[in-house]
């Protein structure tokens, strides 16, 4: 009885939401989130082309999103320290369903769907024991919360899933904050970043730590190739005098390699990068500035650095199917930078930190 | 494939068009005698623990309060010689959600650790029981105050003040010897051009503005359904709204210096000052008490638009463009 009521209900709320497709949203590429000239917040779907193919209005400053591997349903985070995430639906521009952080608990602003898009992750904060948790969320089901697990350090930012489906690459950035401390970061002295990778079931199957000198290089942005290479982005919290290498590619089982440009270009990203992505053969790593407004671009079996482009306030970055699609805060979006056929797209709205595509 | 992107050139930089301020005169006149008055005010609050550390102490607690004033005064250049060997976190482990300074003080006390006995050990403790906000505990709250811990807190205020000297005296003398140098004339590999330098004070006096707006007076003002009294900053001895002051004279002086003398953000943070020295609220009682809350809310704000003025019209002109994601990622 109970199962021909869970059936049926089911049933219903599919009928209730029909299931819209990708497609149906005007087949976005790649979703972002920004602000509009009178001060309001979206949501947006871009096509390759810079096109906008669709706007959605959102309460709040948003950071990232997670796209439903099928259905055309967009998952849109405040920022940091938000406690709230809404489910849109991309074609209908509806709130589906909405996420609220457990208490004690907020976002970090970052997450990602299983492969078979049942269900979704997100990175937290347990602000009273300072510890990363990694939410689950059971999208299949009105996205109630259905369990956590520590996300194997502290501060998780960006997370990936590995191209096993099994496993979650997690940027834990290390620093430690509280809601009530506002954006202050409490633990600089004693920071201890880290990437995990941590199985479906919260097992934290193999962790990276840099060299002590690099303590104070936040993990924080993920890029991941389908053969596993995760390309993984750092921010400086330390002193400005140095400028360590703010990248890093790793694959499983073996040690981390830094990408390490001229003195000269690595000042350029002023200890910050933004964003990082792989692009599609594999071949290349792009990753943004957007304090030095500029975007390097490296060959990921050498790791040498191949071109610098000089981009202001750059953030977003994604892969298309032979080059880089960017986006910058003056509400720019460039496609095809690295072939030469650069086009650029002025919109009258700024594009927020990072390009998710769809 | 290969070759048509390697083939892409790497752009040399190019140098932003910008106005630069002297920034000799604002390391000589701005950096430089700040941190001699933090080292001469820290020593003096040492020598005043040496001769007399009863938490009563007026002596003491006098120099405490002009060596915190001094401090803050100082507490907005937060890179080069503060950031070595994380100092400015061991002058001022603030804000602590999570009350690591009571409960980190209460365990060597009841443990009687003798880490504290010589500076080279007390000066690899925790962050959260050195400087002025542990100080600032061991002196005012009634947890520390009791006659049967006096000798043991006697050493430990002792040592917690020789270690505020020792960090004041290695960020005066990294600025003396060498970083002030580094900014004053650039070229180097720290500071390439004068802008440069320009852009690191700029960035220091933003995040001033931003710590006091976002940390000193939105902490305690919390929501209006649950305003948070008790999170005001150092307010056991009364300075909540006396730093929130001075930092306000500090960035004042430091964006007249950056500005060449701008009057429309001088009025600003005059303006900003007369509405904090009209509050009188030492420490944001009034928060809680919703016919008076909307005053320290409209300081918060009045800091908020300086900043925002700083931004969009000093900023550019320094080079530095108000952009969405520089000024603001994650």
């Amino acid at each position: 009885m109970t199962d021909r009521r869970a059936f049926l209900s089911g049933m219903l709320a599919a009928g209730l939401c029909p299931q819209t497709t990708w497609a149906e949203a005007g087949s976005p590429d790649f979703l972002s989130a920004g602000l509009r000239p009178n001060g309001s917040y979206v949501l947006c779907g871009l096509n390759g082309n810079g096109e906008i193919v669709f706007e959605l209005p959102l309460p709040d400053r948003g950071h990232a999103a997670a796209a439903h591997p099928t259905r055309a349903e967009a998952v849109a985070f405040a920022r940091r320290p938000g406690t709230f995430a809404l489910v849109i639906d991309c074609a209908t521009g509806r709130e589906t369903a909405r996420l609220h952080a457990p208490a004690d608990r907020h976002f970090y602003g970052h997450g990602t769907f299983s492969d078979d898009g049942d269900t979704l992750f997100t990175t937290e904060n347990d602000y009273e024991s300072g510890e990363g948790i990694i939410g689950i969320w059971d999208a299949r089901n009105g996205y109630q919360r259905i369990g956590e697990f520590f996300s194997g350090g502290t501060g998780p930012h960006d997370m990936k899933l590995m191209p096993d489906g099994q496993t979650l690459a997690v940027a834990n950035g290390g620093i430690e904050t509280h809601p009530e401390a506002g954006r202050t970061k409490l633990n600089i002295p004693t920071m201890q970043p880290n990437l995990s990778y941590v199985s479906m079931s919260g097992e934290v199957v193999e962790r990276i730590e840099l060299d002590q000198a690099l303590r104070k290089n936040s993990i924080r942005h993920l890029a991941v190739a389908p053969d596993g290479t995760l390309a993984f982005a750092m921010q400086w919290q330390g002193d400005v005098v140095a400028h360590p290498p703010l990248l890093g590619l790793h694959r499983r089982g073996s040690k981390e390699i830094l990408l390490e440009p001229p003195d000269r270009y690595l000042k350029r990203l002023v200890g910050y990068v933004g964003s990082v992505a792989i692009s599609k053969a594999m071949d290349f790593v792009a990753a943004t500035s957007p304090r030095g407004g500029v975007v390097h671009m490296y060959a990921t079996d050498t790791g040498d650095l191949l071109s610098q482009i000089e981009i202001e306030d750059v953030c977003g970055v994604a892969q298309t199917s032979v080059d880089f699609f960017l986006t910058s805060g003056l509400g720019k979006t460039f496609q095809n930078v690295l072939t030469g056929e650069k086009k650029t797209t002025e919109h009258a709205i700024k594009w927020d930190n990072h390009l998710i595509p769809v | 494939m290969r070759a048509c992107f390697s083939a892409v050139a790497i752009f040399l930089a190019v140098p932003a068009l910008a106005e630069t301020p002297d920034i000799g005169t604002i390391v000589d006149g701005h950096v430089l005698p700040g941190y001699r008055l933090l080292e001469t005010e820290a020593m003096d609050l040492a020598n005043a623990a040496a001769s007399d550390c009863a938490p009563t102490s007026e002596g003491l607690r006098d120099a405490y309060h002009d060596a915190f004033d001094a401090w803050v005064g100082v507490s907005h250049l937060r890179f080069g010689p503060s950031e070595t060997e994380d100092r400015s976190f061991a002058l001022a482990f603030w804000p602590d959600p999570r009350g690591s300074t009571p409960k980190t003080l209460g365990g060597l006390i009841s443990a009687q650790d003798p880490v504290i006995e010589t500076p080279e050990d007390f000066a690899t403790v925790s962050v959260a029981v050195r400087g002025f906000y542990a100080l600032e505990f061991l002196l005012f709250d009634p947890q520390f105050a009791g006659d049967g811990i006096a000798d043991y807190r006697c050493a430990l205020l002792q040592a917690v003040t020789l270690d505020i000297s020792a960090n004041a005296s290695a960020i005066l003398d990294g600025w003396e010897n060498g970083y002030g140098a580094l900014m004053s004339n650039p070229g180097n590999d720290t500071y390439r051009t004068a802008t440069e330098a320009a852009q690191q004070f700029f960035t220091a006096l933003s995040t001033g503005l931003e710590f006091t707006s976002d940390t000193r007076l939105a902490r305690p003002l919390g929501t209006f359904d649950r305003p948070r009294p008790n999170r005001a900053e150092a307010r056991r001895s009364g300075r909540s709204l006396r730093h929130v002051v001075l930092s306000l004279e500090a960035t004042r002086a430091l964006a007249a210096l950056l500005s060449e003398g701008d009057a429309e953000v001088d009025a600003a943070f005059q303006s900003a000052l007369r509405r904090a020295t009209d509050l009188d609220d030492p420490v944001f009682e009034g928060v809680a008490d919703p016919g008076k809350r909307f005053k320290v809310e409209a300081l918060r704000q009045d800091i908020v638009s300086t900043r925002r003025l700083l931004l969009e019209g000093l900023g550019p002109r320094l080079g530095i463009t108000a952009g969405f994601n520089s000024l603001d990622g994650d």
